[in-house]
């Protein structure tokens, strides 16, 4: 009995060492140790074998059928890495097809760099406010220190909806809706669409503008200098000088307009400057105590200063654009380059 | 305004070449914009800015510069040798509008061309020389920035001068040959029946120096600045003199100037010079401002030397007294727009260099900066449909109305109700866009036209619509634009577009935490530029907040464009941020697996997914987790009438392993209810 058992598995070894794939493999398994295999015929037996000699005769059985187990486990997984290894020679794809995707879109170039600029003002702790685009004449002129029929009107060529109301020309109104409802210290910027009855090949008739103004107790003249130059130092880079000359508008006194050193020819002279090196980007200015007081403060308590600067002007800069009207025309082109 | 080196070296003797004398001028806040070389002469253009008309003259132009190189500066040659015989008639009707006139005449003259050196001069300021008298006038006034009319005495009626309103006068007759309209508070000069001359703008045909003329009428004036804008306005006529008048002469150099340009009609024409008639009812009277030195000093943020202060303002022409910690300054007549003690100390950092002064960062006190909530779901909205591939397009927001006609939209429309511009550059651009869509659907018209193929383009812009109200409702809308470019590509992508449009808006929801929202599709079109059968309304939390659908083909050939597109609209962004979801709850996850069942089911066609959805979510049960579409099927064998759907429903319970016969009882529940509810068929 045990002899056969022990030739089961001799056989079933040199069966094993033959098979060729997993199919073989599987057929030894199901003849050997399948519910109708051989051996397991023979455990199912155990029963009739007599007291003394089923020891013995159950271990061999056992030691067999692991054996058995063990080497069709070995030789399975020795054909299935194979089988694995061949399979992964044919398959090949081809990396050179295109990916499969929605490429991101683009933010507009003026979105991009107010974001950037109204980004570096909020680590400063300024406020983001903002106004109507359709303005009362009262905002965009009076309160500013521009009373009707004032000369200085001429400055900002104006859209009119009728005797009261304008297209506001600048951002400046929101720094008089603003100090009407809150009371120093203020720190604000307010950016927005403003709009010039003007177009031509340096004008388009609606653009950006950010306004920056700031007014509490002891601001100075030299704290606007040193905020405009933290500002282009972030935006242009820290090698940009400034350049600071007097100038006017009716609701700053005194009044400045701010040029940078040429970003282009690095102030050696180009047509972006006309060959001045220099480059207008700032109007500013201390706010006039008349507009402080039309706001309500005390401007023997109270000073401040504010600036405003064309976004399109910044972002042509920055990226070297050499046409304003590109902004308006939204071609894909254009817009998919930022 | 234009200067002459040479003739600014006449009153300062200055020895700066040109380029360094305009980089000064430039930093005391006379931009020179031009530089230009002419034969012997180098032209300065110099911005001069509204405040500051003294300098809208050389005289004006060489105060600054002797002022701030601190040299002397010399002043104009205005003395009359002989004066004889009386002055002539004036009289002042419109005391308001004038408040001074000077007046003399010069009898004998010889109209006659100029000499080379006045053409010359005058050439180079941009004024044609015409004669000598007529050039006499217009030479002092570039030089000294009073305007300055000569008329022909002999064709004044009565010999004399009235200056008057227009009343009923309406119209005059200019020497530039032009009928002008008048109103009836446009001031007029009158002889004794006729006006002559619209006071401050243009002198009039009928008194106009001709070279017959042998005597002649000398004016000088001041005029009211607000009048004489207006005129210019109502009559659209500019000219040196008003564009002087309107932003103020110099009271007190009324005479002088008159006094010049006598001088030099006597010395060039030759003639007798009258003695002056001065009408000067209310003489000017100086205005008084105390500055102290301590306020200088605080506004600009540095001690800056008294001496220097005093220096500075009395080149300026200002007068000063010390008076305890400051000084009390006069300001001379030619500077009214020095009004209070700011004016002064802009005057004082001017001229000591905006370059000079230090910069430092204010010291502040903390304040919360609160977040703006609007700003932020916009840049929210903006990221999302960047990352969905649309590019952020920003049009005009001007709009043609006539556009509306193109988009269907109805004339009841709350949309045809526009703000108009008065002043439009162009007809197309005459009113205040009330949507957003025909900016850019011309956009994917331009793009089309240059040779682009998908497009993908959205807007976050205002829009202005009727609020009843002065200032019309500013709406922030969002609108999405996509061109599907049906033609091969090498990845499977041939469904219609607004599946994809509808899915960025999904993922645009999921972005900002917007779960309650559906899209309503009814009988009629929600937009009329919306193919009625392929659009539908998108609600939020129940209510209409925007559209989506396919543009409707007869817009597309109002517009011109042809494809696929799909539009996706959001009518008020502000709305929209109410129901974003401020910071997401936390949810556990799951601790028991789930069970996923397929279901395909045959429906009539015109049953449609969300139908069959809630049909099955429908079924009074807990442990449906999800359903998900995951086939739709017409052809064979389903029937022609009919679609077959097929979905995958994924079972879990939350408190235990869920059992097969469980859910075998809950699935095929939901399928008898699809049959009785939907007529649905098993799909076999």
């Amino acid at each position: 009995m045990l002899n056969e058992i022990l030739s089961i598995k001799n056989l079933a070894g040199e069966e094993i060492k033959k098979a060729c794939n997993l199919k073989d493999i599987q057929d030894i398994r199901i003849k050997y140790l399948g519910k109708k295999g051989v051996l397991t015929g023979r455990m199912k037996s155990l029963g009739s074998i007599s007291k003394e000699d089923r020891p013995e005769y159950g271990r061999t059985l056992n030691e067999s059928k692991n054996f058995i187990e063990d080497l069709l486990n070995r030789q399975e997984e020795q054909f299935r890495s194979t089988e694995l290894n061949q399979s992964i020679q044919t398959q090949r794809i081809d990396v050179t097809v295109p990916g499969c995707f929605v490429p991101f879109g683009h933010l507009h170039p003026v979105t991009q760099t107010l974001d950037e600029i109204t980004a570096i003002f909020i680590s400063l702790g300024f406020n983001v406010e903002e106004g109507p685009e359709i303005e009362l004449d009262f905002y965009n002129f009076e309160a500013l220190n521009m009373p009707r029929d004032h000369p200085a009107r001429d400055m900002q060529d104006t859209f009119y909806i009728n005797d009261d109301v304008v297209l506001r020309t600048h951002t400046s109104p929101v720094q008089v809706r603003v100090m009407e409802k809150n009371i120093p210290p203020l720190r604000v910027i307010a950016p927005g669409k403003v709009y010039r009855c003007d177009a031509d090949v340096s004008h388009i008739p609606m653009f950006h503008q950010l306004e920056g103004f700031m007014v509490d107790k002891d601001i100075r003249m030299t704290d606007l200098k040193g905020m405009l130059e933290l500002f282009v130092h972030s935006v242009f880079g820290i090698d940009t000088s400034l350049r600071f000359r007097p100038s006017f508008f009716p609701f700053t006194e005194p009044s400045a307009e701010i040029d940078i050193s040429c970003v282009i020819c690095k102030g050696t002279g180009c047509n972006v400057c006309k060959g001045t090196g220099w480059i207008e980007i700032l109007g500013a200015g201390m706010i006039n105590p008349r507009v402080l007081e039309m706001s309500g403060y005390d401007p023997d308590l109270y000073t401040g200063f504010a600036f405003g600067l064309g976004i399109e002007r910044v972002a042509m800069l920055k990226y070297g654009i050499d046409d304003i009207r590109l902004f308006p025309e939204n071609d894909k082109r254009f817009l998919e380059q930022f | 305004m234009k200067a002459s080196y040479n003739w600014l070296k006449e009153f300062v003797d200055f020895n700066l070449p040109h380029r360094e004398l305009a980089h000064t001028l430039t930093m005391a806040g006379f931009e020179v914009e031009a530089i230009e070389e002419v034969e012997d002469d180098i032209i300065f253009d110099i911005g001069v800015t509204p405040n500051r008309p003294d300098c809208l003259s050389i005289i004006g132009i060489a105060r600054e510069i002797s002022a701030v190189l601190d040299l002397p500066l010399k002043d104009v040659n205005a003395e009359i040798r002989k004066q004889e015989g009386g002055g002539p008639l004036i009289e002042i009707k419109a005391p308001d509008l004038c408040l001074r006139y000077s007046s003399r005449t010069i009898t004998g003259v010889k109209p006659g061309p100029s000499p080379e050196w006045l053409v010359i001069r005058l050439e180079a300021h941009d004024i044609r020389s015409t004669s000598n008298i007529v050039d006499i006038t217009n030479y002092v006034l570039l030089e000294t920035g009073q305007p300055l009319h000569a008329f022909d005495l002999d064709r004044l009626a009565g010999n004399k001068i009235v200056v008057n309103r227009a009343g009923n006068e309406n119209e005059f007759h200019t020497l530039d040959n032009e009928k002008r309209t008048l109103n009836k508070d446009t001031l007029l000069i009158w002889d004794d029946e006729k006006p002559v001359a619209i006071a401050g703008v243009m002198g009039g045909l009928n008194s106009e120096v001709s070279e017959s003329t042998r005597n002649i009428l000398l004016e000088s004036a001041f005029f009211n600045p607000v009048s004489v804008r207006r005129t210019s306005k109502f009559i659209n006529l500019k000219t040196e003199s008003s564009y002087r008048f309107e932003r103020g002469v110099d009271m007190i150099g009324v005479k002088s100037a008159l006094d010049r340009a006598a001088c030099m009609i006597a010395d060039i024409a030759g003639g007798k010079v009258s003695h002056i008639t001065d009408i000067y009812p209310d003489p000017y009277t100086p205005r008084k401002l105390c500055v102290k030195y301590k306020k200088i000093n605080s506004v600009i943020g540095i001690d800056i030397d008294e001496s220097f202060v005093e220096n500075v303002l009395t080149g300026l022409g200002f007068k000063i007294k010390r008076e305890g910690d400051g000084i009390v300054v006069t300001p001379p007549s030619f500077r009214q727009d020095i009004q209070r003690d700011v004016d002064i100390i802009e005057e004082v950092v001017r001229l000591y260099g905006y370059d000079r002064i230090p910069s430092t960062l204010p010291a502040v006190q903390m304040i919360s900066a609160p977040v703006h909530k609007t700003q932020e779901a916009i840049k929210s909205i903006k990221n999302a449909m960047v990352k969905s591939g649309f590019s952020e397009a920003i049009n005009y927001s001007f709009l043609n109305p006539e556009i509306m006609d193109k988009l269907n939209i109805p004339p009841e429309d709350r949309r045809r109700k526009t703000v108009f511009i008065k002043n439009p550059l162009r007809k197309e651009e005459e009113a205040m866009r009330t949507t957003l869509i025909p900016a850019l659907l011309n956009n994917v018209s331009l793009n089309l036209n240059r040779g682009a193929k998908t497009l993908r383009l959205f807007e976050v812009s205002r829009v202005f619509l009727p609020s009843g109200q002065k200032l019309p409702d500013e709406v922030i809308q969002m609108c999405a634009i996509y061109h599907k470019d049906m033609s091969a590509s090498i990845w499977d992508d041939k469904h219609d577009g607004f599946y994809d449009l509808k899915g960025v808006l999904e993922n645009l929801f999921s972005e900002l935490g917007i779960r309650d929202y559906s899209f309503i599709q009814e009988a009629t079109s929600c937009e009329p530029y919306l193919h009625p059968g392929k659009s539908c309304a998108i609600t939020v939390n129940g209510e209409k907040t925007g559209s989506l659908g396919t543009l409707h083909p007869s817009v597309s050939t109002a517009f011109d464009i042809s494809g696929n597109i799909n539009i996706l609209e959001l009518y008020d962004i502000e709305k929209i941020q109410k129901a974003v979801s401020p910071t997401p709850e936390f949810v556990s996850l799951p601790r028991y697996p789930y069970v996923e069942r397929d279901l395909a089911i045959v429906v009539s066609k015109d049953i449609t997914v969300g139908q069959a959805k809630e049909t099955i979510t429908g079924i009074d049960s807990d442990i449906i987790e999800a359903v998900s579409l995951f086939d739709i099927y017409t052809g064979k064998p389903v029937p022609d009438n009919k679609k077959s759907l097929a979905f995958s429903i994924r079972y879990r319970a939350s408190d235990r392993t869920l059992t097969d016969s469980e859910v075998d009882v809950l699935h095929s529940g939901i399928l008898r209810r699809l049959e009785e509810n939907l007529k649905a068929e098993l799909r076999t």
